[in-house]
């Protein structure tokens, strides 16, 4: 076998031709060179080499009449022809070359080595393969779809630029017992990745690693260890509903439904908003929403198209006390709040559950309490639309106290808040 | 037999005029050959795409190897009665769809991240097949015999080129993609050749 043949890469399994099938390749001719009977060997056939290597090959000519010359042979490499410096006659059959120095491989499918003959005819041709071996993968990712799943990324080592194809493998284990398996389903969600779709095993934790290899060498990356309890993700609130809060010009409602495959899980689940101006690109988010399925926006902009979106935190799930991962955010689903000529207060917070007043017999007896003062006590200014400021008013002072404290107004524990985005 | 080109009946017997399912077989037929043509000739262009120079340059001119089992329409096919040309357009099918496997098999370790290359090689060896028995299904129609050698042995000749295209690549991986190019070549050249022929016994189409 030639030197530098490459390795199990580009090997396919190899049995000894039958004879029949060679003979009828030779009875129909061997390969023939445009001018004469003439082919050639090149040696190596198929190397792989270094980035910055050298190769030393040679074009060996043989055919019928004997005798053929070396002389007028030349070199291409990937279609340009190489300099003549480079090349010498080795005896009167055989061109030698010397490249010094070699690039990574243009294209995956190897460099394309080919002498010709004198009239420019193939005599033959070899492969070359020069890359780098691969460096170890890194930054390993992992997240769990309603724990019936297991979906990881990683990050190639050197940014993946080998120039040889590289092979990567996702690897797993339960970490006390179990066999090495292989994940099968790549490239789900990007071209380093890779999906395990079932038999997943619960409150016991996984390793994970990848293997790259290429002609040139293997690498593996660090093990990753987790409970897929751990790393659980859901799917966006469904059912996203807003609308306006009667005729309040500075507010909406957003009401949405717990994720249907985590229902009976998801008592310590969180939940973000987000909404936008309709020809903004800039969210704000409310995250502090905890586990309830509904919030009320206030301090809108009136007369304007507003894009909310819901995304849930499956925390605590099964007890795991790790962070969850947040779901996609839902589609964005759009409202109007009511035309107005006064403008309402600048930002926006969720109204806890606790404060808010519904459209119930509260209000309806403040608005028959208002009306009777502006009757009978000449209070003429009074307005429900002052109620509501009052209360929006009331709400951002309170959260600012709580802060400073560092609680939150329904006393749960704080958690990150991010700024609005 | 007639050797006049364009006549659907071989016996041009004036009196048996083409049945209309014929007719229809033959358009449908004659439709899929011209499909096939441009998809031959996109393969053509991914394949030497992913070859890498010289494949693709203008003059790029390899040996041209010669495929056990299969070779290039005769220049004398035009001048064949039309059921000899399409019994050899059959034969040429049914012969390219293992090789075209071979192809496929071999870009698939050379280009596993070319999936749109593998994909059309994929197809493009179902479409042989598919092409090669309805040209079958237009001769039985015409009542002309469609294989000449019993299913066995055209089975080994099928196999037989199988290895030889394997054994081939094994010399390496710069004929692997020679004889690739020649495979793609010929597969463009026999489904051009379908569609022509096939047009000369749609009604109404060039005499």
């Amino acid at each position: 076998m030639p030197a530098g043949r490459p390795g199990p890469a580009a090997q396919s399994a190899r049995r000894p031709p039958p004879l029949l099938p060679l003979l009828l390749l030779c009875v129909l001719g061997a390969p023939r060179a445009g001018s004469g009977a003439h082919t050639a060997v090149i040696s190596p056939q198929d190397p792989t080499l270094l980035i910055g290597s050298s190769l030393q090959a040679t074009c060996s000519v043989h055919g019928d009449p004997p005798g053929a010359t070396a002389e007028g042979l030349y070199w291409t490499l990937n279609g340009r022809r190489l300099a003549p410096e480079l090349s010498r006659v080795l005896n009167a059959s055989t061109l030698a070359l010397a490249l010094a120095n070699l690039n990574g491989s243009r294209q995956q499918s190897g460099d394309n080595l080919v002498c010709h003959a004198r009239d420019g005819s193939i005599l033959a041709g070899s492969c070359l393969y020069v890359g780098l071996p691969p460096e170890k993968p890194f930054n390993i990712s992992c997240w769990s779809k309603n724990m019936k799943d297991l979906t990881c990324r990683w990050t190639p080592g050197a940014h993946g630029e080998t120039f040889l194809h590289t092979n990567y493998s996702l690897k797993y284990k339960l970490r006390w017992y179990g066999q090495d398996n292989t994940c099968e389903e790549y490239h789900t969600v990007g071209p380093h990745s890779c999906h395990i779709p079932k038999d997943l095993a619960l409150f016991t934790p996984y390793e994970i690693w990848v293997e790259a290899t290429n002609r040139l060498g293997s690498a593996r990356s660090d093990v990753l260890t987790l409970d897929i309890l751990d790393v659980v993700t859901t799917d966006p609130p469904p059912d996203v509903h807003v609308s306006r809060v009667g005729g309040l010009e500075d507010q909406l409602s957003v009401r949405w439904v717990s994720p249907p495959a985590l229902k009976d899980f998801l008592f310590q689940a969180k939940y973000q908003i987000r909404y936008r101006v309709e020809d903004s690109v800039d969210w704000k988010v409310v995250d502090d929403v905890s586990n309830q399925t509904s919030c009320r926006l206030a301090g809108l902009k009136p007369g304007t198209v507003y894009f909310v979106q819901v995304r849930c935190n499956p925390f605590g799930i099964y007890g795991s006390k790790k962070a969850g991962i947040w779901s996609e955010w839902s589609h964005p689903t759009a409202a109007s709040t009511p035309r107005s000529e006064r403008p309402g207060p600048g930002g926006g917070a969720c109204e806890p559950r606790g404060g808010e007043p519904s459209s119930g017999p509260v209000r309806r007896e403040l608005k028959q309490f208002l009306g009777w003062l502006k009757k009978h006590a000449y209070c003429s200014n009074l307005s429900f639309r002052l109620y509501d400021q009052w209360r929006a008013w009331m709400q951002k002072t309170h959260k600012t106290r709580n802060q400073d404290e560092g609680i939150l107004p329904s006393g749960r524990r704080g958690t990150t808040r991010g700024p609005a985005r | 037999m007639s050797r006049r080109e364009g006549s659907l009946d071989p016996q041009a017997d004036s009196s048996i005029s083409p049945l209309p399912h014929l007719e229809a077989k033959i358009r449908q037929t004659h439709s899929l050959a011209r499909l096939l043509t441009k998809y031959a000739e996109q393969l053509l262009q991914e394949y030497v795409q992913h070859q890498g120079d010289p494949f693709g340059l203008p003059g790029f001119s390899p040996p041209r190897l010669p495929v056990a089992g299969l070779s290039a329409p005769a220049p004398g096919h035009a001048g064949l009665p039309a059921p000899e040309r399409l019994r050899l357009d059959a034969a040429a099918l049914s012969a390219l769809q293992p090789l075209l496997d071979v192809v496929r098999r071999h870009q698939a370790e050379l280009n596993p991240r070319a999936p749109r290359l593998l994909r059309r090689l994929e197809d493009a060896a179902r479409q042989a097949r598919a092409l090669g028995a309805a040209v079958e299904a237009v001769l039985a129609a015409l009542g002309a015999e469609t294989r000449g050698p019993p299913a066995e042995p055209a089975a080994a000749a099928a196999a037989a080129a199988v290895a030889a295209a394997t054994a081939a690549t094994d010399a390496g991986v710069f004929p692997a993609k020679v004889l690739g190019l020649r495979v793609c070549g010929l597969y463009r050249e026999w489904v051009s050749r379908t569609e022509g022929d096939l047009g000369q016994l749609v009604p109404g189409g060039p005499a």
